[in-house]
C-alpha cells in the first residue's frame, strides 16, 4: 500500500512535458467578441464576402444560444467569453518556401514537440513520412511536402489559404456536416475561427503519406478555435493525424474546434488524434477547456470513416467525434482511449447516426481514471427508420486507479427499424490485483507491470493508429500513468 | 434531474388544486406545501428534461385531465373478483386512488400483519408516521412531489418482527371514472427485521374514459427481511399510469422487484432502490410487451450507497406495431461503496419497422473496487433459431411464437406465485396472438 502511495505520488507529481511557453512575436486582437472582432478577423485573413456573411449569420446565432451546462457530467466555473482574444498570429509571414526562413524560435517549439520540420524534409523521397501542417495559436504557419502532394492533385494546405484558393471547394463542403447551428461551441467556432487545415484528396487517389496537423497553443489569453475540413472524393483514401499542446498556465485557455470529414463513395477516410494539451496542475488549476465538435459523413455507398483518438490532456474535454452513415453500406468506427488524472474531466464518446441501409458502426471505448479525475463515455447510436440491417457493437471499458475518481458510461440507443442488431456492453473494474501479482512474481516491478497492463487493456485501440503515432500513444499512455497505482 | 422549467399551464392547475383543497387533504399541510415548493421549481418535465426525454408529457397532461377522485361508480365485488390475479391473496381495493375497504378483505388479517388506511395510519400509528415520505424525495423527481402534494389515499402494511407472511397482499387499483382524471394512489410498505410478505401491486382501468394514475408506493426493508414485490399493469387502452417505487434496503435484506408493463396506453416506470446499508441485495426484473401505439417507459436508480451490496437488474422487451418502448437504468456507485457488485442487462426484440426503442444504460461510479457491468442488445428474432424450428416441421408463426415466448421466459421465470405465473404466461399467449 505504502508502495502504491509513493507510485501514485509520483504520478501526481509528474509534470507536462509540453508545458515550455515559446517567445515568438505574436500578434493579437483585442480581448472580447462582437461583431467586430468577427469583421477584425475576417478582414486580417483577407476573405471574401461569403465567408464574413457565414461568420456573421454564425456570431448572430451564437448570441441567442447557451452554454450546454446541463448535460455533460463536467463541472467548470463560467466561462467569460469577453475575456479571451480570439486572434492571435506569429507575425512573421508564415509563408516561406525554405526551411531556413522559418522564425528560429518557431523551429526550436517544433523541435521541442518533436516533429522537427528539418527532419521532415530530410525524410523527403523516403517511403514512410508525413506531411505536417502545423498550427500555432491560431494560424498554420508551414505546410511541408505540399509539392509532393500536388502532383497527385491532393490539396493539403491551411484553412485560410483554400478559401482564398478553392473557394468553390470551400463553400460546398464547409458547414455541410456540422452546421453552424449544431451547437454552441460550433456556432462560436463557425463565427472567429481563424485557421486549420484543408484537405482534399480526388478521384480514385490514395494519399501516399500520412496528412498531420499540430495545434499548439502558445499565447496567454487567448483561445484557439480552428477548423478542419476534409474531403475524400470518391475511391480516394487518407489516413490523417492530429496532435495537439500546449503551454503550462495558472489560467484556463479553450480551445473549440470543428472538424469535418465528408467521405464519398468507396472512399475511406481514417483520422487520428493524440490530444495532449496542458491538463492543469494537480490542484486542478489552470489546463484547456477543450470543447470540439468534429463529425463525419458517409455520404454516398460503401464509404468508411474511423475516429482514433488518445486523449490524455485537457483540464475538461467535450468532445464526440460522430459518424453520420448515410449511404448505403458504409461503415463508421470510433476507437478511443481516455485518460484522466489529478483533476482533470472528459466527457467523452462518439455518436452513430445510421440512415443507410447495411450499414455498419463499431464503438471501442477505453476510459481509465486516476487521482480525483472524472471520466464519462456518452455515445448515441441511432437507428433510423429506413436503416435496414444496420448493425452496431460498442464496448465501454472503465479502468479505475484509486479510489477518488470516477468511471461513468452514457450510451443512449434509439432504434427504430426491426432489422438492426445493436449491442452495447461495459464493464468497470479496477486494474487486476493478481495480474500485477503475476508480473512482479516474473521479477517485473509494480510501475513496468502497469503499464504492460494499461497498454494491453488499450491495445484494441492503440493498434488502429498509423505507426509513427502509436509509439508517441504509448509513451504518452506510459508517461500519463507512470505506475499509478496497483 | 432539478432542471427548473418555467410554470406551464398544466404545473399551474396542479398548484391551484392543491391551494383550493389543502385543508381537506390527509396528514401534515407543511409536508405537502414543501412537496408544492418543490413541485413549482420543478414542474412538469419537457422534452428537454433529461430524464423523460422520450415522453411528451405536457401534450399528454394537457389533455384536460381533472381531479375528480369521487367515486362515480364503485364497481361491484363482481368486477373485483374478475381482477383478482392470485388465489388466497388478501385484495385491497383502491378505486381512482381512494382505498375502498367494503372491497377489500382486510377482516382476519394473519398475525404480524397490520394493514390500514395511509390517511389514518399516518395519524394514529408512530411507525407509519416515522416513514411516510421519508424515502421518495420530493426534489428528485417532480411526480414523486406531485404525489406528495396531492395524495389522494391509499395503504399502510406493516409485518411485524420476523413474522412471515405466507399469502401474497394485492393492492388492486382500479381507475374508473366519468371524466378525464388523474388519481395519486400512496402507499407504504414497512418490513420489519426479519419479515418476510410478497406484495402484488396490480393497475387495471375499467370503461373508456381516460386516466393518468400518478402512483407512488415508499418500501423500507429492515435488516435481514425478504420482500418480493410484483408489479402487473395491465390497464385499458384509455389508461395512463406513472408508478413510482421508492425502496430502501437494510442490512441483509433482499429486496426484488418484478414489473410486467402489459396494457394501457401510456406507462412510465419510475423504480428506485437505495442499497442504505452494506451486505443488502436487490433485484429487479422487467418484461414489457408493446403492441399498437402503446409507450412504455422504464426508469430504473439503483443507488450503491454502502459497500459490500449486490444488485442485478434484468429488463426485456417485446415491441410491436407503432410502440415505443424506453429503458434507462442508472447505477451509482457512491464513494465508499467498496466491493459492490452491480449488473444490468436490458435486452429488446423489435418485430414491426414502426416500433422504436430507445435504450440508455447508464453506470456512474465513484469508487474503484468494485464490478459493474451493463449490456443492452436490440435486434430482431433469430434466423438460425426460426429456420432450425422450421426445419422440425415448425411452422414460420408457431417458431415465431415459440421464440418470442421463450424470449420473455426468462423474465416470468423469476416469479414465485405459481397462479402470478400463470397469469402472465396466458398474457403472453394473447399478445402474440
Amino acid at each position: 500500500m505504502a508502495e502504491q502511495n509513493d507510485i501514485l505520488e509520483e504520478f501526481t507529481n509528474s509534470e507536462y512535458k509540453y508545458g515550455f511557453v515559446s517567445d515568438i512575436d505574436t500578434e493579437f486582437a483585442p480581448a472580447g467578441l462582437s461583431e467586430d472582432i468577427v469583421r477584425f478577423i475576417s478582414a486580417k485573413k483577407n476573405e471574401p464576402g461569403w465567408m464574413l456573411e457565414y461568420r456573421l449569420k454564425a456570431f448572430r446565432h451564437w448570441l441567442t444560444m447557451t452554454e450546454p451546462k446541463h448535460w455533460p457530467h463536467l463541472h467548470y466555473p463560467v466561462i467569460n467569453f469577453q475575456a479571451i482574444s480570439y486572434y492571435a498570429a506569429p507575425k512573421k509571414k508564415p509563408q516561406v518556401n525554405s526551411m531556413d526562413e522559418v522564425d528560429p524560435e518557431l523551429r526550436k517549439t517544433f523541435e521541442k514537440l518533436g516533429i522537427s520540420l528539418e527532419e521532415q524534409k530530410r525524410l523527403v523521397g523516403m517511403e514512410s513520412r508525413v506531411a505536417v501542417d502545423a498550427v500555432i495559436d491560431s494560424v498554420s504557419v508551414k505546410t511541408t511536402f505540399k509539392e509532393v502532394l500536388a502532383e497527385k492533385g491532393i490539396i493539403f494546405c491551411s484553412f485560410s489559404e483554400a478559401v482564398q484558393e478553392h473557394p468553390e471547394l470551400v463553400k460546398k463542403y464547409m458547414s455541410s456536416v456540422v452546421p453552424y447551428t449544431d451547437n454552441f461551441y460550433a456556432a462560436l467556432n463557425s463565427a472567429v475561427f481563424s485557421d486549420g487545415s484543408f484537405c482534399y484528396i480526388p478521384k480514385g487517389v490514395r494519399c501516399p503519406m500520412e496528412l498531420s496537423t499540430y495545434f499548439r497553443i502558445n499565447s496567454a489569453g487567448t483561445g484557439q478555435f480552428e477548423r478542419t475540413l476534409i474531403i475524400a472524393d470518391e475511391g480516394a483514401y487518407v489516413s490523417y493525424l492530429e496532435g495537439c499542446t500546449a503551454p503550462q498556465r495558472d489560467e484556463n485557455q479553450l480551445h473549440a474546434a470543428v472538424v469535418e470529414i465528408v467521405a464519398h463513395k468507396n472512399a475511406e477516410v481514417k483520422y487520428s488524434t493524440v490530444q495532449n494539451w496542458y491538463p492543469g496542475d494537480k490542484n486542478g488549476k489552470g489546463g484547456i477547456y477543450n470543447f470540439v465538435t468534429k463529425r463525419g459523413i458517409c455520404l454516398e455507398e460503401n464509404a468508411k470513416i474511423s475516429w482514433t483518438q488518445v486523449e490524455t490532456g485537457s483540464a475538461i474535454t467535450w468532445k464526440y467525434p460522430s459518424v453520420i452513415l448515410k449511404g448505403d453500406n458504409s461503415v463508421g468506427e470510433f476507437y478511443s482511449v481516455a485518460v484522466t488524472n489529478n483533476m482533470q474531466q472528459a466527457d467523452t464518446g462518439t455518436k452513430m447516426i445510421h440512415l443507410g441501409k447495411n450499414t455498419r458502426s463499431t464503438i471501442v471505448s477505453k476510459g481509465i481514471s486516476a487521482g480525483r479525475s472524472q471520466n464519462s463515455y456518452r455515445g448515441l447510436v441511432r437507428v433510423a427508420k429506413g436503416a435496414h440491417h444496420a448493425r452496431n457493437f460498442s464496448q465501454c471499458d472503465s479502468l479505475l486507479m484509486g479510489d477518488t475518481c470516477g468511471a461513468h458510461t452514457f450510451p443512449y440507443i434509439e432504434i427504430n427499424n426491426k432489422s438492426a442488431i445493436v449491442e452495447h456492453e461495459a464493464t468497470t473494474s479496477k486494474i487486476g490485483e493478481d495480474q500485477i501479482f503475476y508480473c512482479k512474481q516474473r521479477g517485473i516491478d509494480t510501475e513496468k507491470a502497469i503499464g504492460l497492463i494499461v497498454n494491453g487493456y488499450c491495445r484494441e485501440v492503440l493498434n488502429q493508429l498509423p505507426m509513427e503515432f502509436a509509439v508517441e500513444a504509448q509513451k504518452l499512455l506510459s508517461v500519463s500513468l507512470e505506475g499509478s497505482v496497483g | 434531474m432539478s432542471t427548473v422549467t418555467t410554470i406551464s399551464d398544466t404545473s399551474a392547475a396542479f398548484l391551484t388544486h392543491f391551494e383550493a383543497n389543502a385543508g381537506s387533504l390527509f396528514g401534515e399541510t407543511n409536508l405537502r406545501r414543501k412537496a408544492a415548493e418543490a413541485f413549482a421549481a420543478q414542474g412538469i418535465p419537457t422534452r428537454r428534461t433529461e430524464d423523460y426525454r422520450y415522453l411528451n408529457l405536457e401534450l399528454l397532461l394537457k389533455k384536460s385531465f381533472g381531479f375528480r377522485t369521487e367515486l362515480m361508480r364503485i364497481p361491484t365485488s363482481d368486477d373485483v373478483a374478475k381482477l383478482a390475479l392470485v388465489e388466497n391473496a388478501i385484495v385491497l381495493v383502491i378505486v381512482n386512488g381512494v382505498f375502498v375497504p367494503q372491497l377489500s378483505s382486510v377482516d382476519n388479517l394473519l398475525a404480524g400483519l397490520k394493514i390500514n388506511t395511509i390517511a389514518d395510519a399516518v395519524v394514529t400509528d408512530q411507525t407509519c408516521a416515522a416513514h411516510y415520505a421519508k424515502y421518495a424525495n420530493v426534489n428528485s423527481d417532480p411526480f414523486i412531489a406531485l404525489n406528495t402534494m396531492l395524495a389522494s389515499g391509499g395503504v399502510f402494511i406493516h409485518v411485524a418482527k420476523n413474522a412471515v407472511i405466507d399469502r401474497p397482499v394485492h393492492i388492486l387499483h382500479i381507475a374508473d371514472n366519468e371524466v378525464a382524471s388523474v388519481f395519486q394512489p400512496r402507499h407504504l410498505v414497512v418490513a420489519e427485521t426479519g419479515a418476510q410478505i410478497a406484495v402484488i401491486e396490480s393497475f387495471e382501468s375499467i370503461g373508456p374514459v381516460k386516466s393518468f394514475t400518478n402512483a407512488l408506493i415508499e418500501v423500507a426493508v429492515s435488516e435481514n427481511a425478504v420482500l418480493d414485490h410484483y408489479r402487473i399493469q395491465a390497464e385499458g387502452p384509455a389508461g395512463h399510469l406513472l408508478s413510482t417505487v421508492q425502496g430502501s434496503c437494510a442490512k441483509g435484506s433482499l429486496y426484488n422487484t418484478y414489473t410486467f408493463s402489459l396494457g394501457g396506453a401510456w406507462v412510465r416506470n419510475n423504480v428506485n432502490k437505495v442499497m442504505a446499508q452494506a451486505g443488502a441485495e436487490a433485484h429487479l426484473y422487467g418484461l414489457y410487451l408493446l403492441n399498437g401505439s402503446q409507450v412504455c417507459d422504464n426508469h430504473t436508480i439503483v443507488d450503491h450507497a454502502q459497500p459490500n451490496c449486490l444488485s442485478n437488474e434484468l429488463y426485456k422487451g417485446v415491441i410491436d406495431g407503432k410502440a415505443t418502448a424506453v429503458f434507462n437504468g442508472k447505477i451509482f456507485v457512491r464513494p465508499d461503496a467498496q466491493k459492490t457488485n452491480a449488473y444490468q442487462t436490458n435486452k429488446n426484440v423489435l418485430l414491426s419497422d414502426d416500433a422504436s426503442v430507445n435504450t440508455k444504460p447508464q453506470l456512474e461510479i465513484y469508487a474503484d473496487d468494485v464490478k459493474c457491468s451493463h449490456g443492452t442488445s436490440t435486434g430482431r428474432i433469430d434466423e438460425d433459431a426460426l429456420f432450425y424450428l422450421r426445419t422440425r416441421g415448425i411452422g414460420q408463426e408457431s417458431a415465431r411464437r415459440l421464440l418470442i415466448h421463450a424470449f420473455a421466459e426468462e423474465v416470468v421465470d423469476k416469479i414465485k406465485i405459481e397462479s402470478l405465473r400463470i397469469f402472465v404466461e396466458e398474457r403472453i399467449t394473447a399478445f402474440l396472438g
